[in-house]
């Protein structure tokens, strides 16, 4: 525990290469969780429709997805607070399906922190201790741990009616941890905060994942919060998980329009293909421009769709080889990055992100450019 | 850390919202009323100063005048008879509010927990005898432990028993009926307090590893003890001053006290001395709820509406909740091991035992009312069920009877002339609660809302002198003030509710873009509080039109209302009229409940 506590001590700013390295070698305890075609109707509505999913043990999955996807239909499944109508939930390879949702030996954080306001902030962290049958002398020690961990130890005593969001939320993080779970569910736990918060208890929760070792199931709305923690992400969309893969893999290869579009900005084109080879094509834009793309996959038809995410385009002041000419509709200033729309000749629009350098400024709208990018950084969508 | 960096939350800063003086466009008295909602309050506290205050002061005065200052008090807790009814009304009213919270919470948690046609029949189930008549729901519990009744005749055919068992006149009937007729007012308070618990609390709680049983010990039960509370001081404030149900079910050995106060009445002897009577009971309640109000807050009375003057209670309340009370340590020392014990019990025990429990507590109050229902059909000259034929003769001699009718139209006119005189002094009255930014703003509230606690019996021989004097014993107008001094607070609780839910954006938008403040008033805020209005003006149409106990003292001979007809047939011949009485009623609840449908349900969703 010290050397978390060292590690914590870092404070948010703290590199994400030293977290990784530090929990190289950490234990695991969590348990694999295996999602067999689960069901759950409300009426005629489908709010899970046989879903599969494989978890690893120890690992940090996310369940993203737009609000009425299903996700948080299914994080209740997992903890049982409804019952499925059909498949099989796994944990360690045993059915859970039918054990109450209290001897499953799950923690859990909600996006109310529902912490119960009759107790204080330790009476909250010590209740699963309680509920467990633990003696008092344990119990006492192991929230004292648990609390000094997330920093919450001068707090011990109050009512969490006195503490704000943030602090709120850690007292609803330690309740969930205390018991050293093999699973902990979280239910959007950050989407209540603002948003410099919400970043500094993200990172706090990477750590902490890394040092329990628990499995992570995290359900959220919010695209880049999944990219930033999640070992693995699950897409949802309409009662189905329409993609698993690791950030990179649903941010660079989605498999679908709908991730493409849900996970970042992107511009995707429509293109006719020319020329078939070994690992690339050769497409025509509408307006008559070719250019190439690697793809792996089998394109069956005669049009694909690309996706060229708009920090893959690059903008020049002057024609070069393989650059379209295009003219600069919109152009903002983020901070650290610039984000400009232009038209292609043929009307086609374009979205285009660049970091703001010194030798960049940013260009009028109306100005003449031209822009390009690599056969490498086009993804044809199958 | 991070949290004292996060930047400070800015709300907007909005002026208090006072129109723009316009007093050389209007009229002066038309936009001094508008500038200053506080004034709004002026009527009603007026008229409850005269029709309520004073003549309970005069009452007390009365109370003091005889040999010596406390010569009457001393006769009252001297004399047996009293002291002992005073003793006996306070175990029944404490027994009553027991039961009652004990049914009240199995059933409310039905309600929370059912789902679709279940759980609006079980809410129905519920709320509609809390609109019928005192009265008419005592009657109906006198139908069916009658010696002809339904229970005695399904014994008899079971041949459990030889010879009707006397279940009428003792004190368990006292007893089951007192708690059937209070029950709505604990459900729904309780199942107001658990509506509003975030319900991921029992998740979490249950996502920790606590059964069922530890949910409900450790979570559902601490978080709701307020609505308990409330419950149990309204049910037993309104035990304490009961006076319809004892007289009609109990024995010689049940007598109350506010009977007591009824008996000296008709008995002239007694001036001072039956003062005293009603300033004993009157104090007696004021300090209850004096105390309870002081313990949990005085807005148990109207339901737990908090005033914005009060909004900074709650934060000294959380810090004093946060140390360990003598609550929790009793908690953790008796229940907790107790609870332990019956760990072992099935999962689904709990779940069957709010089941039974709450359809039980359906049962008892629907059956009655059914029962009823049935026998005004009957062939029967006399109460038996079930009945041995059917007919409408019933309905055709209520109809055809002058005095049935009379008594009709004078309960008509009466209760139409009380909701006016309620809705419009009540509704301006929540107007300046809600709107003003005075500073006595709950003392005034309390004022409003005071007449729901005062035990009828002190209201109406308080009010039985002023209107002697002012020659308004006997006249509609009399009865109707009487009777919109309970129907004011009624209409308060309701229009306060329905204004503080209209978004003030709404009418701040509409004042940007150009409306008068009447336009506005007009435009918005009427619209949004149309479905409160319109509740409140049947529900106190309806308090007026089942009030009993304020007409006893204040009606004459001459003119009779409904409930007072029943009320003498009930005491000399229970006949099948008073079942179509009784029917007449449900159906105008009913039909009532449909109507204001959308105001309950808008209710519930907050």
């Amino acid at each position: 525990m010290a050397q978390i506590l060292a590690r914590r001590d870092m404070g948010a700013e703290a590199p994400r290469e030293t977290v990784t390295a530090a929990a190289g070698g950490r234990e695991v305890i969590g348990a694999g969780i295996e999602i067999r075609e689960i069901t759950k109707k409300y009426g005629a509505f489908l709010a899970a429709d046989r879903i599969s999913l494989d978890i690893e043990p120890g690992e940090f999955i996310t369940l993203l997805g737009p609000s009425g996807s299903g996700k948080t239909t299914l994080l209740n499944l997992i903890a049982g607070f409804h019952r499925i109508d059909g498949g099989q939930i796994l944990v360690d390879g045993k059915p859970v399906q039918h054990v109450p949702t209290h001897r499953r030996g799950f923690g859990m954080v909600f996006q109310s922190y529902a912490l119960f306001p009759n107790m204080t902030v330790a009476q909250n962290v010590g209740f699963p201790m309680r509920m467990a049958g633990m003696d008092r002398a344990t119990t006492d020690r192991r929230v004292a741990e648990t609390l000094d961990m997330m920093r919450l130890s001068e707090h011990a005593g109050k009512s969490p009616a006195q503490m704000s969001g943030g602090q709120q939320q850690r007292v609803a993080i330690a309740r969930a941890i205390v018991m050293r779970p093999r699973v902990v569910l979280m239910d959007e736990p950050l989407s209540a905060l603002d948003r410099r918060l919400r970043e500094s208890i993200q990172i706090e929760l990477r750590d902490l994942h890394q040092a329990l070792g628990s499995t992570i199931l995290f359900v959220t709305h919010d695209q880049s919060e999944a990219l930033t923690m999640s070992d693995r992400i699950a897409v949802m969309d309409a009662g189905h998980i329409v993609q698993v893969g690791r950030p990179t893999e649903i941010y660079r290869q989605p498999q679908s329009r709908f991730v493409a579009g849900f996970v970042g900005e992107s511009n995707l084109i429509e293109a006719e293909v020319v020329a078939r080879r070994e690992g690339a094509l050769t497409l025509k834009m509408p307006g008559g421009q070719i250019f190439e793309a690697e793809a792996r996959a089998i394109v069956p038809g005669r049009i694909a769709t690309v996706l060229v995410r708009p920090e893959r385009i690059a903008l020049h002041e002057a024609a070069q080889p393989g650059t379209m000419p295009a003219t600069v509709t919109s152009a903002l200033f983020l901070g650290e990055v610039l984000r400009i729309e232009v038209a292609l000749e043929d009307g086609q629009t374009l979205l285009v992100r660049c970091t703001d350098t010194a030798a960049r400024s940013l260009p009028r709208i109306g100005t003449r450019v031209h822009v390009g990018w690599g056969a490498a950084d086009c993804w044809v969508l199958a | 850390m991070t949290d004292a960096a996060a930047p400070p939350r800015l709300s907007p800063h909005l002026p208090p919202t006072r129109p723009p003086a316009t007093v050389t466009a209007t009229g002066p008295g038309l936009s001094q009323r508008l500038t200053s909602p506080a004034l709004l309050l002026l009527p009603a506290v007026l008229f409850l100063a005269v029709i309520y205050l004073m003549p309970l002061v005069d009452l007390t005065r009365i109370s003091f005048t005889g040999p010596s200052w406390s010569a009457h008090f001393e006769r009252v807790f001297a004399t047996p008879l009293y002291f002992d009814s005073l003793v006996r009304t306070m175990q029944i009213a404490f027994t009553v509010a027991c039961l009652c919270a004990v049914l009240g919470y199995p059933t409310a948690l039905l309600i929370h927990r059912s789902r679709g046609s279940v759980q609006m029949l079980v809410a129905v189930a519920v709320i509609l005898p809390y609109f019928i008549a005192i009265l008419i729901r005592t009657y109906a519990w006198m139908v069916l432990l009658g010696r002809n009744g339904p229970i005695n005749k399904l014994l008899g055919t079971l041949g459990l028993i030889d010879s009707p068992l006397a279940l009428l006149f003792n004190r368990g009937s006292v007893l089951l009926g007192m708690t059937a007729v209070l029950l709505p007012i604990m459900v729904l308070s309780i199942y107001a307090s658990v509506a509003r618990l975030d319900q991921s609390l029992t998740r979490a709680a249950l996502a920790s590893g606590a059964g069922p049983l530890a949910v409900f010990w450790r979570v559902l039960l601490p978080l709701t003890f307020p609505g308990i509370g409330a419950g149990f001081l309204l049910v037993f404030v309104a035990a304490l001053g009961f006076f319809i149900t004892p007289t009609l079910l109990g024995g010689p050995g049940d007598q109350m006290f506010a009977m007591h106060i009824t008996q000296q009445a008709d008995s002239v002897t007694g001036e001072g001395f039956l003062q005293a009577l009603a300033v004993v009971l009157l104090v007696i309640t004021l300090v209850t709820v004096g105390i309870a109000g002081r313990l949990i807050g005085f807005e148990f009375i109207w339901g737990g509406g908090k005033l914005d003057e009060m909004a900074r209670r709650p934060k000294a309340r959380a810090a004093r909740r946060s140390r360990r009370g003598p609550g929790t340590l009793l908690a953790d020392a008796l229940g907790w091991p107790l609870l332990r014990l019956m760990g072992p019990l099935l999962a689904s025990a709990g779940l069957w035992t709010v089941r039974i429990m709450g359809g039980l507590v359906v049962a008892t109050l629907m059956v009655p009312i059914i029962v009823v229902m049935v026998i005004s059909f009957s062939k029967a000259s006399y109460l038996t069920f079930p009945p041995p034929g059917w007919s409408l003769r019933w309905y055709e001699k209520f109809f055809s009877d002058s005095n049935w009718m009379d008594a009709f139209w004078n309960s008509l006119g009466i209760a139409a002339l009380s909701a006016l005189i309620a809705v419009t002094l009540g509704a301006t009255a929540a107007m300046g609660i809600v709107r003003s930014r005075i500073r006595c703003k709950s003392a005034l509230m309390l004022l409003l809302v005071s007449p729901m606690i005062v035990p009828p019996v002190v209201l109406g021989l308080s009010l039985y002198s002023l209107f002697l004097q002012l020659g308004l014993v006997g006249t509609h107008l009399g009865l109707a003030a009487a009777h919109a001094v309970g129907g004011i607070p009624i209409v308060v609780v309701i229009v306060a509710a329905s204004l503080q839910a209209v978004d003030r954006r709404q009418e701040q938008g509409a004042a940007v873009h150009g409306a008068a403040p009447l336009t506005v008033f007009r435009l918005v805020t009427l619209p949004a509080i149309a479905p409160g209005l319109a509740a409140a003006v049947f529900f106190a149409f309806l308090h007026s039109f089942d009030e009993l106990v304020l007409s006893l003292f204040l009606s004459s001979p001459r003119m009779k209302t409904l409930p007072l007809m029943l009320w003498a047939d009930v005491n000399y011949q229970l006949n099948p009229v008073l079942a179509v009485v009784s029917t007449l009623e449900v159906l105008l609840v009913v039909g009532g409940i449909i109507l204001c449908r959308p105001v309950l349900t808008r209710g519930q969703a907050h």
